[in-house]
């Protein structure tokens, strides 16, 4: 049967920008079909502006970004937004740390006034920041139940030899207990200006009026002093490396297998992300997901029965980062056997382009991932804010280009380029009794 | 009329033994697609828990017009995206796919559902995964918790005291006829509801859905698992050792109501009040926020079918649980009471009502909010009035459903992790 089409085909949707006098860049971008408008503040900080000793920091610090100015003391934000039965919520990862609300169209001039409120003017109070301390650590401590958790942080800690990626993001529990609270205030000072972020907004309004709207909030924000730049380039790997983690909490044996990879601007990113559907679809390999299972390591490893499931990402990150697999092996699974089938594939992949239905396939998951979640104001926002992060493209409509201009070669190209003995790092986990 | 009333238009149609609803929304290139099928733990032959998720699951695996890889081949033909989840009373198919593709997706979902292969080996791959599951959330506290705390709230017998996965000697032992019999009896018999919402157009959609699932066969419904009231009597608490974990996950709850239960909205609110929000309810603002014990706490009531879990979920320093517990009793006597401010009302229903105008920026947030109108049957006007309702819940009735269904000496409490100190 035909369908009128009333969907577009794709996304168009350039944002509108603006950069105010003290450094803030805004991007503004309408989207019509809810009465909501999404706002997120991204700022240039998060675990690789970290040092030994104080890791896990950028991430305190969000926490205690909920914490008052005194504008707003604690509780006043929690409060309104909770009122406005907004979506909101924050984090952060290897580059970032980013805040965000999604509420009703007619309440976002208050959460732009929250934002810029809490940019410059955190109290990060003592007392606060020792009732956090606890939260946090048992934020960590709830992350130390899950054995792809362990089993990522050691991998990534080995993987990364200088680079601060191989520190991680909620940092070491003993250094979150004695996070000094100054030193979270000199972190916020620095890193916390409207020269060191950007905001997006998405929504039902104008962009030039959301971006007025922005404007008149931020403008008023001292510039700040630039953030210093991240100096720790990751010197090349020679040799495979290795970790594995033994523990009781956990069933399942698991593969984890790590290559690296370019940074985000990299001409070859869109074609990783397409290697990683390529691999194993593009909906996370759970048992529930009926989708990517006609990917190379879903048919390899779990429709054999050698793994229960099986999952594959590529980084977008500011610097070289990773290309990440990993397998859910059976209770009884033989982690050399599943390594040695994925090392298979990996070279197999490497070696021959697609033939040309896989390549449809492929492509047709790789551009869907990408349409479903633009079709949501708050996910449409984050897109474009994570593509900004990292200069991967400057609107979502730029990326769907480059993803749509991958080619079968280009695969075959980044696989090549990726899999690479040298630069991998291989991880177990070992159910103990 | 409420602001999500106006937001958006149902419109409704029936495809085979499923009563279909749509929404459309222009400039949307995807569309969400919930297929519920009333054959969840609550169909389950008595004794055998286990069986619908199995059977669910087994739907995805290959059909009579092509294997198990063929199927799934066809679906990432599409780029579409499609996850099966058992719950309580329904199992459901959630899917996503562009909106020129929704009649070629309907189409397989439609096979999966009325034509699955159920194939001998294809099952077995199901029940290892399954297997596989369960003796992960053996070691997975809050899959401990989970599982203790429903073997505490229900009675043997009830359809609830296992966890959807199921028993692992329930599931070891099905066999290929009884996930038939299952089909053909739960699945096929009951029927369930489809909703879709995205860049559709209602006529095109209801068209599509209709040419799928024409040949659903006809036949009986299955008859009703009768269930008999249950009653947490006293309160009932067991704590199990996870080794080698640094978190305790803690589960203090108590039975539901039917989501038919004229009184469930009055108990989203006096949810909301409790415990529903880490940061907006007085039990989470107290634990989390001023005392620092837990990460994340948060309560939940399941909208379903019978007494569903009426539950606050917690993650806690073992050292600390005892204080969370207390702490959380605390502040559910300060609402059994009536001593709480008129305004933690007055931001229950403010923050119940503003999620429902937050929702409408995503398809499958409507999809969901869709979804619970038409499988409760709470009528077409349900959203016109659904905002109304929870302003309208006063204090005195919070008060009173809370004294109703969760007094504060008789709960369920399990506790998974490492050994308390």
């Amino acid at each position: 049967m035909t369908m009128t089409e009333i969907a577009p085909r794709r996304l168009a949707d350039v944002p509108a920008a603006r950069r105010l006098d003290n450094g803030l860049v805004l991007y503004a971008a309408e989207a019509r079909h809810a009465p909501v408008v999404s706002v997120w503040v991204w700022y240039h900080v998060g675990g690789r502006n970290e040092v030994p000793g104080t890791t896990g920091m950028s991430h305190f610090l969000e926490h205690m970004l909920f914490k008052g100015t005194p504008l707003h003391p604690k509780g006043d934000l929690d409060r309104l937004l909770a009122r406005y039965g907004a979506l909101w919520n924050a984090f952060t990862n290897e580059d970032v740390t980013c805040y965000f609300e999604t509420v009703p169209k007619e309440r976002y001039p208050t959460a732009i006034e929250l934002e810029a409120d809490r940019m410059r003017s955190a109290l990060i109070d003592a007392g606060e920041t020792e009732a956090e301390r606890t939260v946090i650590v048992s934020e960590r401590e709830g992350l130390e139940n899950d054995p792809s958790f362990l089993l990522g942080e050691e991998l990534v800690s080995v993987a990364f030899t200088r680079h601060t990626y191989g520190q991680g993001v909620i940092g070491s529990k003993e250094e979150i207990q004695t996070m000094p609270r100054d030193g979270l205030y000199a972190h916020y000072r620095r890193f916390y200006s409207p020269s060191n972020a950007y905001v997006v907004l998405v929504g039902d309004d104008g962009a030039e009026a959301l971006l007025d709207r922005a404007a008149a909030a931020f403008g008023p924000l001292e510039a700040g002093e630039p953030a210093p730049a991240v100096r720790a380039p990751e010197p090349p790997q020679h040799g495979e490396k290795r970790v594995v983690v033994r523990r009781a909490g956990g069933a399942l044996p698991l593969v984890q297998l790590a290559f690296k990879t370019p940074r985000a601007t990299d001409p070859s990113t869109p074609a990783l992300h397409a290697l990683a559907v390529a691999l194993a679809g593009s909906s996370g390999g759970a048992q529930e997901a009926a989708s990517g299972r006609s990917s190379r390591l879903y048919r390899a490893l779990v429709a054999s029965g050698l793994a229960t499931e099986v999952e594959a990402s590529a980084g977008l990150n500011k610097d070289p980062f990773l290309f990440s697999i990993e397998a859910s092996l059976r209770p009884d699974g033989d982690h050399r056997a599943v390594e040695a089938l994925i090392l298979e594939e990996l070279a197999r992949i490497a070696s021959e382009p697609l033939g040309e239905r896989e390549f449809a396939r492929v492509r047709k998951q790789l551009l869907a991932a990408n349409a479903f979640p633009s079709d949501t104001v708050t996910g449409r926002a984050f897109r474009l804010g994570q593509l900004l992060s990292t200069g991967a493209a400057s609107s979502i409509g730029e990326w769907y280009e480059r993803l749509a201009a991958v080619t079968a070669d280009d695969i075959r190209t980044a696989a090549a380029a990726t899999f690479d003995e040298r630069s991998r790092s291989v991880g177990w986990f070992t159910p103990t009794a | 009329m409420s602001v999500a009333a106006r937001a958006f238009e149902v419109e409704r149609g029936t495809a085979g033994r499923l009563r279909v609803a749509v929404v459309s929304i222009p400039g949307l290139r995807s569309v969400a697609a919930l297929l519920a099928l009333e054959a969840g733990q609550w169909s389950e032959p008595a004794g055998r828990p286990g069986i619908a998720r199995l059977a669910a699951q087994s739907l995805l695996r290959g059909t009579a017009a092509r294997d198990g890889a063929s199927w799934a081949a066809a679906l990432d033909d599409l780029g579409a995206v499609a996850r099966m989840d058992v719950g309580g009373h329904v199992a459901i198919l959630s899917g996503q796919c562009l909106a020129p593709d929704l009649p070629a997706y309907l189409a397989l979902a439609a096979e999966a559902v009325l034509r699955p292969a159920l194939a001998s080996d294809q099952v077995e791959l199901v029940r290892a995964e399954t297997i596989a599951a369960i003796e992960e959330d053996a070691r997975n506290t809050r899959g401990v918790a989970d599982r203790v705390w429903r073997e505490l709230a229900y009675p043997a017998g009830h359809p609830f005291r296992s966890r959807p996965l199921g028993d692992e000697a329930v599931v070891r032992a099905a066999t290929v006829a009884d996930l038939r019999e299952f089909h053909s009896r739960e699945i096929l018999g009951r029927g369930g509801v489809l909703v879709l919402v995205g860049g559709i157009r209602p006529a095109d959609a209801l068209d599509a859905a209709r040419e799928a699932f024409a040949s659903w066969p006809d036949g009986a419904p299955a008859a009703e698992r009768a269930v008999p009231q249950a009653a947490i009597a006293t309160l009932q608490r067991r704590a199990e050792v996870v080794p080698d974990k640094t978190q305790s996950d803690v589960i203090l709850g108590w039975l539901g109501m039917p989501r038919r239960d004229p009184r469930f909205v009055a108990a989203r609110v006096a949810n909301m009040v409790f415990a529903a929000d880490t940061f907006a309810s007085r039990a989470g603002k107290v634990v989390r926020d001023k005392l620092g014990l837990a990460y994340y706490l948060f309560s939940t009531i399941a909208a379903t079918r019978g007494q569903g879990a009426w539950a606050v979920r917690m993650g806690v320093n073992p050292k600390n649980v005892e204080r969370a517990i207390e702490t959380t009793v605390a502040e559910l006597r300060v609402v059994l009471a009536g001593d709480f401010p008129q305004e933690d009302l007055d931001l229950a229903h403010d923050k119940l009502t503003g999620e429902l105008r937050v929702a409408l920026e995503s398809p499958g947030g409507i999809a969901q909010m869709v979804l619970e109108q038409e499988l409760f049957d709470l009528g077409p006007d349900h959203y016109v009035r659904y905002a109304d309702q929870i302003r309208a819940v006063t204090k005195g009735q919070v008060v009173e459903i809370a004294r109703t269904f969760l007094p504060a000496d008789r709960y369920a409490l399990a506790i998974a992790g490492p050994p308390l100190r």
